[in-house]
């Protein structure tokens, strides 16, 4: 059932230069979720996300320095190694640091025909945000425009925000069917549905994504999907091995708050009888935040609760990627958050390959510690 | 002209004396925790294996981390230095040497004169050292000489992360439990510390010539490792790869270098 | 070989008072609430003049100098760290942050007694610790009032009206906001006073980096980080402004009359990110072979401010009281205030490294400069985003680069002796043997 989706994230570049071939249109690569991907879809653009390969490398250490995040080093060795030649544009939505030097190091050895550093404010909390945004995504458009050669009418922007709006819907339907006990569909096979949204023509994926969630009501949930409810949180993880342990030794991921997951799709562009631009400005100033844009407080807090409320998650593992320091400035008061609110919390330290044996035996004692509060 | 020159590493004290320019005598003795004996141990042996005095010795110059410490001699050069000076002269013509001993690894690069022109060593967060080998020796239960031989049998590619040497380890454990044939872990643990030094190789900008020297120039399975990793036909390596350094040193003394310390 | 130039030095004259201004910062930051002054805390480049306007008994306490100052004192800086690290933070986290905090935790100030709470918290934001820094501190001390103001904004070179309206209208929200947490009506006499002096300042303060193109050069980067945390601690006070430019008439001084900052100057070298503040020796011993760090993009743009001058030069910017700018209402001064910041030199690379790289060689170039040391500084994620690529730019400019591993507040992060191994093989690639 989850096949075609595994597929998509297993061989993202053939399924991009499948794309390419079959309508002749452009890819653009983009780092970060904060890219306005309504704006590319209307210029008939197609986004894809660049994640790591999760191999170790040699070729980033003359290109950023070690003490920065596995994940941006493995993200430029993608691009140095010429993974992804197929790309016409590379652009990156102002968000952390260290990402910044994948698309600044890559979009320099690599060049690329189109090459854009969006400058997504940080304080989204602030009135003053949206304005500033709308403002820069209309000088966004003006580029895109010259780069396409097409022009990006209000009537194209609607179009674009349809279909971004449409994937989210289905995405959070999708995610609410885990809500049962058991949920229908593992964490493993959601990881794959989600990674695959980011990386595929969103339109294809919908159609995909609506017929199986069509198929689900009448799925016999897995054996995987009986474990202990837990919630991930993190920055982006798309370590499907880690995930597939989990679910192996007794646990089921029934939802997530990363950015290669609920981060990603959350909430949708509302058109309020202001101009597109002003409706997508303000959709990505509300999203749930990037732990660098959560400030002066901590929204994040809030919607994890929520969210392990709702989805009666039993306890959660924070994934905290090595050196990312946004996340290890949030992680004690998430971790102190979620135990005050009775879900016990596993911290985990994660690179670009990770040492599944070890890990298990860390997640099997804390499955161990959350089955045994249960008979008390 | 007799020269000498002491290498003061971190493991071992190596010390050579030059004639002329041709390599008379040599020696090697472990680095006691009284580094000054063991340098004066070291110098002595190596005069009494080239047949000489220590009054024939018109210089000595002293190199390693220790160089400081060595207590007879007229000048100190880096490790940077005298390793490229000994590869120049054993391999005319080198435009890369790596070097890697017990507690770093270097990559130099030099022009066609063989002067140093760029260099980097190994940085925090680096499996890229012989200890890092024996560390990996003692988990597998292989004696540490035996370890390259077992690794050149296998032929399968692990992925091993070459970025922490405390999570290679951990990832190492895992192995073990997982039943991973020995010579296959054998050989991840020498591509991922290959896999270290062509990082630091790529960051100075290499080409071949390349010479490779230090004692872990000993072991098979690494240098089949690097070899592959640098993609490069072959690398250069001396016999006695640890007295690189040494000869370097006994070399610039013999051109009247004066750097250093008192 | 050739003969060693030698040059006359001394002691500057004003190098006491230099101390002095320090010490009475830091001592009326916790003695100012005693007469009935309030007291804020934030970042160095928190757009302070703007709290200036509620009164002249205000005062603050700049975190990352504060935590520099902690990392001087090696002993409390791993007692901070400790403490911190007990607390549940990473050790990878900003070492300044760290030592602030740890300070915080352990309720001890740096400059005598317990740690003096502030009143609020004002603080800009461009790197991603910036703001979460005093997240965590409000946390840590029970709920301080917060305002930050983002300035990322994008490049110098990009400066449009959106982005100037963007950070300008926070300035205003922050003013309301100011008036409501202290309860003081804000005076814009006083925002216009404090935003001329900082123009000042920091222009100055680029006119003495600029003296050091002189050979000899009348400064050494050692010296200069005594002098530039002026500019780091309240570089909106008039004190400041006269202190500069005191300072700069001596150095213009120096130069007139040859005195250099070392005997022996016969090695231009420059650094990168701040130094490895516990281990500051490793620029003394530069000076055993000749050389000496002129400064660095980091000690000439932390704080000064600079511009294209009409010979092509790069020189200190022209304030805009001198460019007859308007700065009659709150809205205009703030205007020019906020512009004035975003061309901060050391706002550049947060956008890209290559940016930085242009700078970098042109210091080289106007300056004179043989060789580049850079820091790679585990201990800020900001300043260390894309070294490795300034790194490639100079190597292939021809400048020999000594990149060399530390951090710059956590001492357990520094190998003394294997960097002075390193810079021994530097000064050998130099062909600089030791003096004497």
């Amino acid at each position: 059932m989850f096949e075609r989706f595994k597929e998509v994230y297993a061989q993202r570049h053939d399924y991009a230069r499948a794309w390419k071939e079959r309508t002749g249109g452009k890819l653009l690569g983009f780092f970060c979720t904060y890219v306005p991907e309504e704006i590319l879809y209307a210029a008939d653009v197609l986004p894809v996300r660049i994640l790591g390969s999760h191999e170790p490398q040699d070729v980033t250490e003359a290109h950023i320095f070690g003490m920065f995040c596995p994940f941006c080093r493995d993200c430029l060795a993608q691009g140095l190694k010429g993974r992804f030649d197929y790309l016409d544009g590379l652009m990156i939505a102002q968000s952390c640091l260290h990402i910044r030097q994948a698309y600044t190091s890559w979009e320099k050895h690599r060049p690329v025909e189109f090459s854009y550093y969006l400058n997504m404010p940080h304080k989204v909390k602030s009135p003053r945000a949206k304005k500033f945004l709308a403002g820069e995504l209309a000088g966004f458009v003006r580029a895109v425009e010259e780069w396409t050669g097409k022009t990006i009418t209000d009537e194209k922007l609607r179009e674009g925000i349809e279909v971004m709006n449409r994937s989210r819907g289905l995405m959070r339907c999708f995610y609410d069917l885990r809500r049962a006990d058991p949920p229908p569909v593992t964490g493993a096979e959601a990881l794959a549905v989600v990674l695959s949204n980011q990386m595929s023509d969103k339109r294809e994926h919908s159609d995909q994504l609506e017929q199986t969630i069509g198929k689900l009501e009448g799925r016999t949930p897995p054996e995987q999907a009986a474990g202990t409810r837990l919630l991930i949180v993190g920055s982006e993880d798309d370590d499907m091995q880690f995930f597939e342990m989990v679910e192996r030794v007794g646990g089921t991921i029934v939802t997530d708050e990363h950015c290669t997951g609920t981060r990603y799709f959350w909430n949708q562009v509302e058109l309020n009888g202001g101009s597109p631009l002003e409706a997508i400005a303000a959709r990505y100033c509300d999203r749930p935040p990037c732990p660098t844009k959560d400030w002066e407080i901590r929204d994040r807090v809030e919607h994890i609760l929520k969210l392990a409320r709702e989805w009666e998650c039993k306890g959660a593992i924070v994934i905290q990627q090595k050196f990312c320091d946004p996340h290890e400035l949030d992680t004690p008061a998430i971790k102190k958050a979620l135990e005050a609110a009775g879900v016990p919390v596993l911290l985990l330290e994660f690179d670009v390959t990770v040492p599944v044996g070890q890990f298990q035996i860390r997640v099997e004692a804390f499955l161990e510690m959350l089955e045994a509060e249960d008979l008390f | 002209m007799i020269t000498a020159g002491i290498d003061m590493g971190a493991r071992t004290i190596k010390a050579l004396v030059l004639r002329d320019g041709e390599p008379l005598g040599k020696s090697l003795v472990l680095a006691g925790f009284d580094t000054e004996a063991s340098a004066k141990e070291a110098l002595q042996a190596a005069l009494a294996d080239a047949c000489v005095e220590r009054s024939d010795v018109s210089r000595i110059v002293a190199t390693g981390a220790g160089r400081d410490d060595a207590p007879d001699k007229d000048a100190t050069l880096t490790d940077v230095g005298c390793a490229v000076r000994g590869a120049a002269r054993l391999f005319p013509g080198v435009r890369t040497v790596i070097d890697v001993g017990a507690e770093e690894g270097r990559a130099i690069r030099c022009d066609e004169a063989g002067k140093v022109v760029d260099f980097a060593i190994n940085e925090k967060c680096a499996a890229g050292s012989g200890a890092f080998t024996e560390a990996m020796a003692r988990a597998l239960e292989v004696p540490i000489e035996d370890l390259g031989a077992l690794s050149l049998q296998s032929t399968k590619t692990i992925p091993m992360n070459a970025q922490c040497a405390v999570f290679a380890e951990s990832e190492v454990v895992s192995m073990i439990h997982g039943n991973v044939a020995k010579p296959d872990m054998a050989r991840a643990v020498h591509d991922a510390i290959a896999s270290r030094i062509v990082s630091m190789a790529r960051k100075v900008g290499y080409s071949a010539p390349v010479v490779l020297v230090g004692g872990v120039a000993r072991n098979v399975g690494f240098v089949d490792s690097l070899r592959r990793g640098l993609e490069v036909e072959a690398l250069s390596i001396p016999e006695e790869p640890e007295f690189c350094s040494a000869l370097g040193a006994a070399l610039a003394a013999a051109e009247g270098a004066t750097g250093g310390a008192r | 070989m050739s003969a060693i130039p030698t040059y006359a030095t001394e002691r500057l004259a004003c190098w006491d008072k230099a101390k002095e201004l320090r010490q009475r910062y830091y001592q009326r930051y916790r003695d100012i609430k005693d007469k009935g002054g309030i007291r804020w805390a934030g970042g160095a480049w928190s757009l302070g003049a703007v709290p200036a306007g509620l009164g002249r008994d205000v005062a603050c306490l700049t975190s990352e100098p504060y935590g520099a100052s902690i990392a001087f004192d090696r002993a409390f800086s791993m007692k901070c760290m400790e403490a911190v690290e007990r607390h549940g933070f990473a050790r990878d986290l900003c070492s300044y942050m760290r030592n602030y905090w740890g300070s915080v935790l352990l309720d001890r100030y740096a400059f005598g007694g317990k740690f003096p709470k502030p009143d609020f918290l004002w603080q800009d934001h461009i790197c991603c610790s910036h703001s979460k820094w005093y997240q965590v501190v409000s946390d840590l001390e029970g709920g301080i009032p917060y305002y930050c103001t983002d300035v990322a904004v994008g490049p110098a070179h990009e400066i449009d009206d959106n982005k100037i309206e963007y950070v300008v209208g926070q300035l205003l929200d922050g003013i309301e906001w100011m008036e409501k947490v202290t309860g003081r009506t804000y005076d814009d006499g006083l925002l216009a006073e404090a935003c001329i002096n900082e123009f000042q300042s920091t222009s100055t303060w680029a006119e003495i980096c600029n003296l050091n193109k002189a050979r000899p050069a009348p400064l050494d980067e050692k010296s200069m980080y005594s002098l530039y945390v002026h500019g780091t601690l309240e570089k909106h006070s008039r004190e400041v402004a006269d202190f500069y430019a005191e300072l700069r008439d001596e150095v213009a001084d120096r130069v007139a009359r040859g005195v250099g900052a070392i005997e022996h100057e016969r090695c231009r070298l420059i650094s990168d990110t701040q130094p490895p503040w516990g281990f500051l020796k490793v620029f003394r011993y530069l000076e055993d072979f000749g050389a000496l760090s002129i400064g660095s993009l980091y000690t000439f743009g932390l704080i000064g401010l600079w511009e294209d001058k009409p010979d092509g030069s790069w020189g200190p910017r022209t304030t805009p009281m001198a460019a007859g700018v308007d700065l009659g209402s709150r809205e205009k001064v703030l205007r020019a205030y906020v512009e004035w910041n975003l061309h901060k030199p050391e706002w550049q690379h947060f956008y890209s490294p290559h940016l930085k790289s242009e700078m970098m060689l042109r210091i080289c170039k106007e300056w004179n400069v043989d060789g580049v040391m850079l820091h790679y500084n585990r201990g800020c994620e900001g300043l260390s985003l894309g070294i490795a690529e300034n790194r490639l730019a100079l190597i292939e400019a021809g400048y020999p680069v000594l990149p060399f591993e530390g951090n710059m507040g956590d001492e357990r992060e520094f190998d003394e002796a294997r960097t002075m191994a390193r810079m021994d093989s530097f000064m050998e690639t130099l062909n600089l043997q030791r003096i004497g």
